[in-house]
C-alpha cells in the first residue's frame, strides 16, 4: 500500500514536460513502452538488412551457373541472413512486443525491473553492431547460422568473422535472458488485483512459458559458444576431432539450444494469434485451457527432441527411434492449437481486417510448415531431404509464413494502441496480398527443388531440367515479398502522419491494454477496471451478460511472491544450466582415455578439500548473517558478513595456488582435453566466486554505511542465494573432478 | 528356443508379488464393498503394472541379461506404480496418528518436497552407481531391497503430487516445477548413461546364460551390450520425462478444472446472428 502510494507520488513529481521529450529521453528511458518501441524500430532496421541479404542470394540463384556472387560472398550472406533474422529480428521483435504489451495486458505500471529492461534492450544494438563490424574486419562469418565445428574452428574459418559471431551471440544471449527474467518476474508479481494466473490473456501466458524456455535454452548455446571461443583463442580442442575433440558434441550443444529456440520463436507468435483471432471472430477463444496446456506441453517436449536435427550424423538406430517418436509427439499439442483457433473461427462473425487476414494466412501457412516438419521426424525421409531446399522451404513456412505473419497481424492489431493512429486498411490489404502471394511463390516451389535434390548453402547449381524455372519463380516471389515490406514501411510512415485517430479501443477488444488511452500515458493506467474473467472489457461493456467468473469471486493465486526473489532464482536457474553444460562436457571428455596430464596425477583432493570446507562454511555464515539481520542484530550481521568474505577469499587463494602449481608443472589450458575442461569449469566457477565476493563487499559497504537497518534486506537474501548457488556448484565440481565421482 | 517360446516360458510366478497383489485387492475391496469406482481403476492399473514388471519376461531379462530391461523395471517401479496406487487411495484429512509420536519423522519427510524430491531423483542416481547396480544383480537380497526401496522412494516422491492428503499436496505451479526439475535430473542421468563409453553395470557385459536365451537376444534381436546400454540410457533420458510430463499436464488439468464453473461453455450456433455475441451460459 505504502509502496503504491510512494510510487504514484514519484510519478507526479516527474518533470514529464521536459524529461519525456527529445532524443536523450529515448536513450535514457526506462519506460517499458518506449523500450518496446525501441526494440521494434531496431529490429525493423535489421529486418530490412536481413531481407536485402536474402534478395542478394535470390538474385544469385535466379539463373544457373550465375557469377553474380562469389562462393565466399554467398557463404557470408546466408550466415548473416540466418543469424540476423533469428537473433536480431525474430527474438527481439517478440521480446519487444512482449515488453510493450505484457505490463499493459496485466494492468501494471511497468516491468518489474525497468533498468534491467533498458540494459536488455541496449545489448541488442551492441550485439548487432558487433556482428556487422565483422564486415569491416576481414569478412563476415561464412559457416552457417549453426556454425558447425570443425568448419568454425581456426583451421577452416580463418577470418575473424566467427569471433565476432561468438561475441555478438553471447551479448545477445545475455540480453534475451535478462529480458526473460524480467518478464517472468513481471508476470508473477506485477499483475493487477483480480488478474489471477488462470485469467491471464493467452499472449501473456505464452510469453510466460516462453521466458522459461529462454532462460533454460539460451545458456546451452552460451556454454557452447564459450567453448568455441576458447578453442579459437586459446588453441584448445573442444570441437576439433583431429586432436581428440568432438564435433558431434557441438551439434548436441547447439541443438539442445536450437530446438527449444524454434519454439521460442513460435510460442509468442501463437500468443499473438490467440489474441487476434478471437477479437476479429467476435468470440472468446475456443478451449482456453487446451491452448494454455498445449503451450506447456510444447515447451516441455521441445527439450526432448533436439536429436532429430542430427539424424544424418549417424547417432545409431536406438537414438533415431526415440527421437523420431518424440518429434512426432510434439505435433499433437501444436495440432490442438490449430484446432482451437479454427474452432474459434467456426461460427464467429469474422471481420476480415488486415490483422485478421494475416492471422488466417498464418493458420494455413503454419500448418503447411508443421506438416512438412513432421516429415522430418521420419528418419529415412530426413536422410533424403536434410540439407536441401525442402528444409529451407519448411522452416521458412514456419518462421516467415508462421511467425512473421503473426507479427504482422500483431502489428496491424496493436499499432493503434502504440501510436494512437490506425494503419491504413487499404495499404494494409495491398501489403497482405503482396506478402501472401510473394511468400508462397518464393517458398512453395522450394519444396520441389529440395525433393529434386538441390542442396542448400551452395552458391550456384547446374542447369538441370526444371531447376532454372523454379528458381526464377522463387526469386520473383522473393522480390514481391520484399516489395510488400516496402508497402508496410510506407503504411507506417504515412499513418504516423495522417492516420485516422484510433481512440482507446478501435477493435472492441477485451483485454486490459485497450482500457487505457492510445498511446497509453506514462503510468499506463489511472484506474484498472475490475477483473473477474478473461475478458474484463467485455464484462465492463456488457454488465447484463458478463463472462463466467474464472476461479470464483475474489479468487487469488494463493501465493505472494517477491520480485527480487523471482529475479535471482530465475537467474540462478539459467546459471545452473550453463554450469550443467560445462560439467557434461567435462564428463564427456574425461570418460575416455587420453594422453597428457590426468586428474589423478595433477590434483590433490586433500588440500583442495580444506578450501572446499572454507567455501561451504561461508555458505553457513551468510545464512546465519541473514537470520541475524532479520532478528535485528546488525552488528552480528556485519561480523558474519566479514567472515563470509574472508572465507570466500581463502577459497580463491586456494584456487590460485592450485592453478600456479599446475602452471609450474608445465600444464596449460591447451595441454590436453582434461586440462581444457578442468580450467574451463573451475575457471568459470572461480569467476562466479569473484563476482559473488564483489557483491558481498558492496553489501558490506552498504551495511557499514548504515543501510539494512530498516527494510531492504531482500538484497542480502538475494546475494545469499547466489552465494549458496556458487557453493553448491563447487560441491558438485569437487565431487566430480577431485573425488572422481561419475567417472 | 524361439522368441515365442521365450515369451511363454519365462514367467516368474513369484509368490510374494502374487500375494501382495491379492491382499491389496482384497483389503481395498472389503473397505469399499467391492464397488468399482475410478479410484479402484487406478489401483488395478497400478497393480497390473507392478505384476507385469516383476512376473513377466521383462524380469527374466532384467535378471542379468539386459540393462535396458532393468531400466524399464526401474522406471515402472519408481515412476508408474506409486502414483497410480496413491491415486487410488481415498482422499482423507491428515491422520492424527502421523502428527505426533513415533511416525512424526515420516510426516516430516512427506511435508518437505525438497526431501521427497531428493528421495525420488536421488534413488535413480544411487542405484546406477556401478557397484550397487552390479550387486543388485548378483545378490538376491540386495535385488529385493532395490525393488522395495524403488517403490518406497517412488511413493515418497509422488506423495506431494498425487498423495491422498490434499492439504499436503503442492500448489499446481509449484508441483509443475517439482516435476520439471525431476525430469531434468533424470534427463542428465540418462544422457550420462547414453554417452558413457564404459558399462554402467558391467555385469550385463558378459551375461551368464542361465536360460539359454542369449542367442535370441544377441542374434535375433540384435541387442549387443553396447546397444543395450544405449537403449537403457535413452529409456531414462526420453520416456522417463514423458511420465513427469503426464504428471504436469495432470496437475494443469486439475488446476483448471477445480473451479465451480466450467470455463469452456459450448457455443450456441445462433451466435452468428448477433455481431457482439459472447458465449451463452
Amino acid at each position: 500500500m505504502s509502496k503504491a502510494a510512494s510510487f504514484s507520488a514519484a510519478i507526479e513529481t516527474l518533470p514529464l514536460g521536459s524529461a519525456y521529450q527529445g532524443l536523450y529521453s529515448w536513450v535514457a528511458t526506462v519506460d517499458h513502452k518506449r523500450i518496446g518501441i525501441l526494440y521494434l524500430l531496431t529490429t525493423l532496421v535489421f529486418f530490412v538488412m536481413g531481407g536485402i541479404e536474402a534478395l542478394l542470394m535470390r538474385i544469385q540463384l535466379a539463373r544457373p551457373n550465375s557469377t553474380f556472387l562469389s562462393p565466399d560472398a554467398f557463404g557470408q550472406l546466408f550466415t548473416m541472413h540466418g543469424t540476423t533474422m533469428i537473433f536480431l529480428v525474430v527474438m527481439p521483435t517478440l521480446i519487444g512486443l512482449a515488453n510493450y504489451l505484457v505490463p499493459l495486458m496485466i494492468g501494471a505500471r511497468d516491468m518489474a525491473f525497468p533498468r534491467l529492461n533498458a540494459l536488455s534492450f541496449w545489448l541488442l544494438p551492441c550485439g548487432g553492431l558487433l556482428l556487422h563490424f565483422s564486415l569491416l574486419a576481414g569478412g563476415a562469418p561464412a559457416v552457417g547460422w549453426f556454425s558447425y565445428a570443425p568448419l568454425s574452428e581456426t583451421a577452416y574459418a580463418t577470418t575473424s568473422g566467427v569471433d565476432y559471431w561468438t561475441m555478438s551471440l553471447l551479448i545477445l544471449g545475455v540480453g534475451s535472458v535478462a529480458a526473460s527474467i524480467n518478464l517472468i518476474a513481471t508476470i508473477l508479481t506485477q499483475r493487477a488485483p483480480g488478474l489471477t494466473i488462470r485469467r491471464l490473456p493467452l499472449f501473456v501466458w505464452m510469453i510466460f512459458i516462453n521466458s522459461f524456455l529462454v532462460i533454460l535454452a539460451l545458456p546451452a548455446l552460451n556454454a557452447a559458444i564459450v567453448m568455441l571461443f576458447i578453442d579459437r583463442h586459446l588453441s584448445t580442442h573442444f570441437f576439433t576431432p583431429a586432436h581428440g575433440g568432438s564435433a558431434v558434441l557441438w551439434q548436441h550443444f547447439f541443438w539442445a539450444f536450437g530446438h527449444p529456440e524454434v519454439y521460442i520463436m513460435a510460442l509468442p507468435a501463437f500468443g499473438i494469434i490467440s489474441e487476434v483471432v478471437p477479437v476479429f471472430a467476435r468470440r472468446p477463444i475456443f478451449g482456453y485451457e487446451f491452448v494454455a496446456a498445449s503451450t506447456v506441453a510444447i515447451a516441455l517436449l521441445s527439450f526432448g527432441v533436439w536429436a532429430h536435427h542430427m539424424f544424418a550424423v549417424g547417432l545409431g538406430h536406438p537414438m533415431d527411434l526415440f527421437f523420431a517418436a518424440t518429434s512426432m509427439m510434439i505435433a499433437v499439442p501444436t495440432g490442438i492449437k490449430v484446432f482451437a483457433w479454427s474452432a474459434t473461427l467456426w461460427g464467429g462473425s469474422i471481420r476480415l481486417t488486415t490483422a485478421m487476414l494475416f492471422a488466417v494466412a498464418f493458420l494455413v501457412q503454419f500448418t503447411i510448415g508443421g506438416l512438412s516438419g513432421i516429415t522430418f521426424a521420419v528418419v529415412p525421409i530426413d536422410w533424403q531431404v536434410t540439407g536441401t531446399y525442402y528444409l529451407v522451404a519448411h522452416f521458412h513456412y514456419v518462421l516467415f509464413g508462421g511467425t512473421f505473419f503473426a507479427v504482422f497481424a500483431g502489428l496491424y492489431y496493436w499499432f493503434p494502441k502504440i501510436t494512437g493512429r490506425m494503419l491504413s486498411e487499404r495499404l494494409g490489404k495491398l501489403n497482405f496480398w503482396m506478402a501472401l502471394i510473394g511468400f508462397n511463390t518464393a517458398f512453395f516451389v522450394q519444396h520441389f527443388l529440395g525433393l529434386m535434390g538441390m542442396a542448400r548453402r551452395v552458391y550456384t547449381y547446374p542447369d538441370l531440367p526444371g531447376w532454372a524455372l523454379l528458381n526464377m519463380i522463387s526469386t520473383i516471389g522473393a522480390f514481391l515479398l520484399g516489395a510488400s515490406v516496402l508497402v508496410l514501411l510506407w503504411n507506417i510512415i504515412a499513418s504516423l502522419r495522417h492516420g485516422e485517430p484510433a481512440g482507446d479501443n478501435p477493435w472492441n477488444a477485451w483485454t486490459l491494454e485497450w482500457a487505457t488511452t492510445s498511446p497509453p500515458p506514462a503510468q499506463n493506467f489511472d484506474r484498472v477496471p475490475p477483473i473477474r474473467s478473461r475478458r474484463p472489457l467485455w464484462d465492463l461493456t456488457h454488465p447484463e451478460n458478463p463472462d463466467p467468473i474464472v476461479g470464483g469471486i475474489g479468487a487469488c493465486d494463493g501465493f505472494e511472491l517477491e520480485k527480487n526473489r523471482i529475479g535471482i532464482v530465475s537467474f540462478l536457474i539459467t546459471e545452473g544450466v550453463f554450469f550443467l553444460m560445462l560439467i557434461l562436457a567435462y564428463l564427456y571428455y574425461n570418460n575416455r582415455a587420453m594422453n597428457g596430464p590426468t586428474p589423478t596425477g595433477m590434483l590433490n583432493p586433500q588440500r583442495t578439500g580444506i578450501y572446499t570446507l572454507c567455501l561451504l562454511a561461508s555458505s553457513f555464515t551468510i545464512w546465519l548473517a541473514d537470520r541475524k539481520l532479520r532478528a535485528g542484530k546488525a552488528s552480528t550481521f556485519r561480523w558474519l558478513l566479514a567472515l563470509t568474505i574472508v572465507l570466500g577469499f581463502a577459497f580463491i587463494f586456494g584456487q590460485g595456488r592450485e592453478y600456479l602449481r599446475i602452471f609450474h608443472a608445465g600444464i596449460l589450458v591447451n595441454s590436453n582435453l582434461f586440462a581444457t575442461t578442468f580450467f574451463t569449469l573451475t575457471g568459470f566457477h572461480g569467476l562466479h566466486v569473484l563476482v559473488g565476493l564483489i557483491a558481498l563487499v558492496i553489501l558490506m559497504g552498504l551495511a557499514l554505511a548504515g543501510d539494512f537497518k530498516e527494510g531492504r534486506i531482500e538484497a542480502v537474501k538475494s546475494i545469499g542465494l547466489y552465494w549458496h548457488f556458487v557453493d553448491a556448484v563447487w560441491l558438485v565440481v569437487f565431487l566430480i573432478i577431485y573425488l572422481r565421482l561419475l567417472l | 528356443m524361439t522368441t515365442r517360446h521365450f515369451l511363454i516360458s519365462t514367467w516368474d510366478w513369484n509368490p510374494w508379488v502374487i500375494a501382495i497383489c491379492f491382499t491389496s485387492i482384497v483389503i481395498y475391496g472389503t473397505r469399499h464393498q467391492f464397488h468399482f469406482t475410478r479410484k479402484a481403476g487406478w489401483l488395478l492399473a497400478g497393480l497390473a503394472v507392478f505384476f507385469l514388471t516383476l512376473v513377466s519376461p521383462v524380469d527374466a531379462l532384467a535378471n542379468g541379461y539386459l540393462f535396458s530391461a532393468h531400466m524399464l523395471q526401474h522406471l515402472l517401479l519408481l515412476l508408474v506404480v506409486p502414483p497410480l496406487i496413491l491415486l487410488s487411495l481415498p482422499s482423507t484429512p491428515v491422520s492424527v496418528r502421523f502428527q505426533s509420536g513415533r511416525w512424526q519423522w515420516l510426516n516430516w519427510i512427506w511435508r518437505h518436497p525438497v526431501a521427497t524430491w531428493i528421495l525420488g531423483v536421488g534413488g535413480m542416481w544411487l542405484w546406477h552407481a556401478p557397484a550397487l547396480c552390479n550387486a543388485a544383480v548378483t545378490n538376491e537380497w540386495i535385488h529385493r531391497l532395490q525393488y522395495a526401496s524403488l517403490l518406497l522412494m517412488g511413493f515418497a516422491f509422488w506423495w506431494p503430487i498425487t498423495g491422498p492428503w490434499y492439504s499436503q499436496r503442492l500448489s499446481p505451479l509449484a508441483g509443475m516445477i517439482y516435476l520439471f526439475s525431476a525430469c531434468l535430473g533424470c534427463t542428465v542421468l540418462g544422457i550420462i548413461i547414453t554417452f558413457a563409453p564404459v558399462e554402467v553395470c558391467s555385469i550385463y557385459l558378459h551375461p551368464v546364460d542361465r536360460l539359454g536365451i542369449l542367442p535370441i537376444i544377441q542374434d535375433q534381436w540384435g541387442l549387443t551390450p553396447a546397444k543395450d546400454q544405449l537403449l537403457g540410457g535413452l529409456l531414462m533420458w526420453v520416456p522417463a520425462c514423458l511420465i513427469y510430463f503426464c504428471g504436469i499436464l495432470g496437475l494443469f488439468a486439475h488446476w483448471h478444472g477445480d473451479s465451480g464453473n466450467s470455463a469452456v461453455v459450448p457455443q450456441s450456433t445462433s451466435t452468428k446472428a448477433s455481431k457482439e455475441q459472447s458465449h451463452v451460459r
